[in-house]
């Protein structure tokens, strides 16, 4: 038996809530223990006892008393499955955190954001927003429709872009690669990019058409 | 008195950590044997990186116990995490010792042969509690600064096999290096899992470096290999210092940023040649190795052409290829599109031309320049030979040399294994 199935024997990581946000993605609700993270650090979660565990971005913010993860329900999903179905006072398993994204970002760095999210990909920047609610920041998130845009009442007004592909409610009816090639963005904006490779592969590149500095581009990749 | 011999399996930190062991066997008046020779103790270091690595693990394991039926088989290392319980069944496996308790490897034979028979998971875990190297299998020493890795690269199992990154003491890597130089060590090499990210109290690495560059003492310091990801820009300044060899083993994997991001890896091809492209701006001859991976899943065709574009662009002169190999619970394992053996094989035997290729490009233009080499051998056909500055292997006649001193050349000609020099 490992050193972390002991710990979590002794003081599990207990779910308080699941909160459904559409059809296919649901906010996870666990105590937080004694766990500090930075915004923009993601967590190994699975079920207590289950052998299988996924990375979550963290959701919620640095100084709230919970934990929360964004999940999107995975079709044929081992993990994304069984963690829609628990019910309060269920223990997970959780190792971390982990990962270095959006570290340079924090106070004081004081720097102009640009936040480009595709899908549940938001997860580290609603964290941030949360944990930093005056921090100068832009989101522009990819989704297909307008119910994906998850809990958007947390960004300051202005601050949040919905790029729409398979409806006409978001701010911009398209995808987000194609806003972005339109976008005036200041050189000296530090971008930071979550969501599917090819997202932020594509991204990358109309950033750099633009000017941009590659040591002003800051990725990570939801698979 | 007893005998005992060594097998280490896989990279740098682990030959240090058995040469810590060699250390504490030889000052406790056991005879350190050749792992060809009959012995009373048999220790393996494994490797777990490939299936490769547990392969050759579990074929030394095999071929030992079997050479050796009374011995104690002391089995220790990445394969025990990864795989402990299948060790554990093995009978003729007298110890499984996994990377936390690795530093009690001694204590555990040494009680075995007094009767006391302990586990060694009620040992104190320590990794970085290991003796000062004394006794070594190697001329130079590695000193360990950091442990484990936080990156989580999708492919990789060391974060699962070595743990979360953590760094060690300064003060201890200060005096861990006084007494191995006090102990006639003439190059030290700073090792880690991820050593660019270490990072105590707010002192990273390149400060870490530039105190170790410092410290009093005659010896030369160099960089095992590093992640292009966790230093500073004031890293290649240090280059400069005459302490400080002019050779980083600089990881690449892929030289595709769609396959960059696959890996998860925390740079991209433009920002790792803007640092092969600065250090070769401050110091034109600086020597570039590195790793790559061939076959990563979802590796196209026009992918691996820009791996071959950036392997000669770079000038490495030497790829250590890796074919991608599953590694169980890592997330690359459960990516689409994996790549036929085949085809890795193929696509493995064009990196290895350009790795010659690129070898012999700057060997070639090293000719003529003068080397510092530490003296590690001496061959049948009378003459020295050992490493420069630069990492190259240099051979020479000199019939006054003495192993571990530095002597000057200048480099005169290619041989089949590096380098043909004349003593200045």
């Amino acid at each position: 038996m490992s050193k972390i199935e002991i710990q979590s024997m002794i003081a599990p990581f207990t779910v308080t809530e699941v909160r459904d946000l559409c059809e296919a993605s649901y906010v996870v609700r666990f105590s937080k223990r004694d766990l500090s993270f930075r915004p923009g650090q993601h967590l190994v979660v699975g079920v207590l006892g289950m052998s299988d565990a996924r990375e979550y971005s963290v959701y919620s913010g640095r100084d709230e008393e919970f934990l929360e993860i964004l999940v999107r329900e995975v079709e044929n999903g081992v993990v994304s499955k069984k963690l829609r179905r628990l019910n309060p006072g269920n223990n997970l398993e959780v190792n971390g955190p982990y990962g270095f994204f959006l570290t340079n970002a924090q106070p004081p760095a004081n720097k102009k954001l640009l936040f480009i999210a595709s899908g549940t990909g938001i997860a580290p920047f609603h964290s941030f927003v949360k944990t930093y609610p005056d921090a100068d920041y832009t989101i522009l998130h990819g989704i297909r429709t307008v119910d994906e845009a998850y809990e958007k009442e947390v960004y300051g007004e202005g601050r949040y872009i919905t790029c729409t592909s398979k409806d006409e409610k978001g701010h911009f009816q398209g995808r987000l690669t194609e806003y972005l090639k339109n976008m005036d963005i200041d050189k000296e904006t530090m971008v930071y990019l979550c969501g599917n490779s090819d997202m932020v592969f594509e991204s990358i590149d109309i950033l750099q058409e633009k000017g941009l500095s590659n040591s002003h581009i800051f990725t990570e990749v939801y698979f | 008195m007893k005998r005992v011999s060594f097998k280490t399996l896989g990279c740098r930190l682990n030959q240090y950590e058995t040469d810590t062991m060699v250390s504490e066997f030889h000052e406790a008046g056991y005879e350190i044997v050749d792992f060809k020779d009959d012995a009373d103790v048999c220790i393996i270091n494994t490797c777990t990186v490939t299936n490769q690595s547990d392969q050759k693990s579990r074929n030394i394991i095999s071929q030992l116990a079997s050479r050796n039926p009374d011995a104690v088989v002391v089995v220790a290392g990445c394969m025990v995490n990864n795989h402990k319980e299948f060790l554990q069944k093995n009978e003729r496996i007298t110890y499984v010792v996994d990377n936390e308790h690795k530093n009690n490897v001694f204590t555990l034979v040494d009680s075995h042969f007094r009767g006391e028979i302990l586990h060694p998971e009620q040992l104190p875990s320590d990794i970085f509690g290991y003796q000062t190297v004394d006794k070594s299998l190697h001329t130079r020493t590695s000193i360990k600064v950091q442990d484990g890795c936080d990156n989580f690269c999708t492919f990789c199992i060391i974060p699962s096999v070595r743990g979360r990154a953590i760094s060690r003491n300064p003060i201890e890597v200060y005096e861990n290096i006084r007494r191995v130089t006090e102990n006639g060590f003439k190059e030290i090499v700073i090792t880690g899992v991820n050593i660019g990210r270490y990072d105590y109290d707010g002192l990273k690495f390149e400060n870490l470096l530039e105190n170790i560059l410092e410290l009093p003492g005659d010896f030369r310091v160099r960089i095992s290999s590093i992640e292009p990801d966790g230093f500073g820009p004031g890293f290649a300044k240090l280059f400069g210092h005459p302490r400080l060899a002019p050779h980083l083993h600089l990881c690449l994997q892929s030289g595709s940023d769609p396959i960059l991001l696959k890996m998860r890896r925390m740079y991209n091809v433009r920002s790792f040649m803007e640092i092969v492209n600065e250090f070769r701006r401050l110091y034109p001859l600086f020597n570039f190795t590195t790793d790559l991976i061939v076959g990563f899943p979802g590796e196209t065709d026009a992918d691996f052409e820009q791996t071959l574009k950036i392997a000669k662009e770079a000038a490495f002169s030497h790829i250590h290829t890796f074919r991608y190999s599953v590694r169980k619970g890592t997330r690359a394992e459960r990516m689409e599109n994996h790549i036929p053996e085949r085809e890795k094989a193929a696509r493995s035997s064009l990196i290895r031309e350009i790795s010659e290729s690129n070898k012999r490009d700057y060997y070639n233009s090293m000719l003529g320049k003068e080397q510092t080499v530490l003296v590690e051998k001496f061959l049948k056909n009378g003459t020295v030979q050992g490493y420069g500055e630069h990492y190259l292997p240099i051979e020479f006649r000199d019939p006054a040399a003495q192993q571990n001193t530095f002597v000057k050349v200048r480099l005169d000609s290619l041989t089949g294994r590096g380098l043909l020099a004349v003593k200045l």
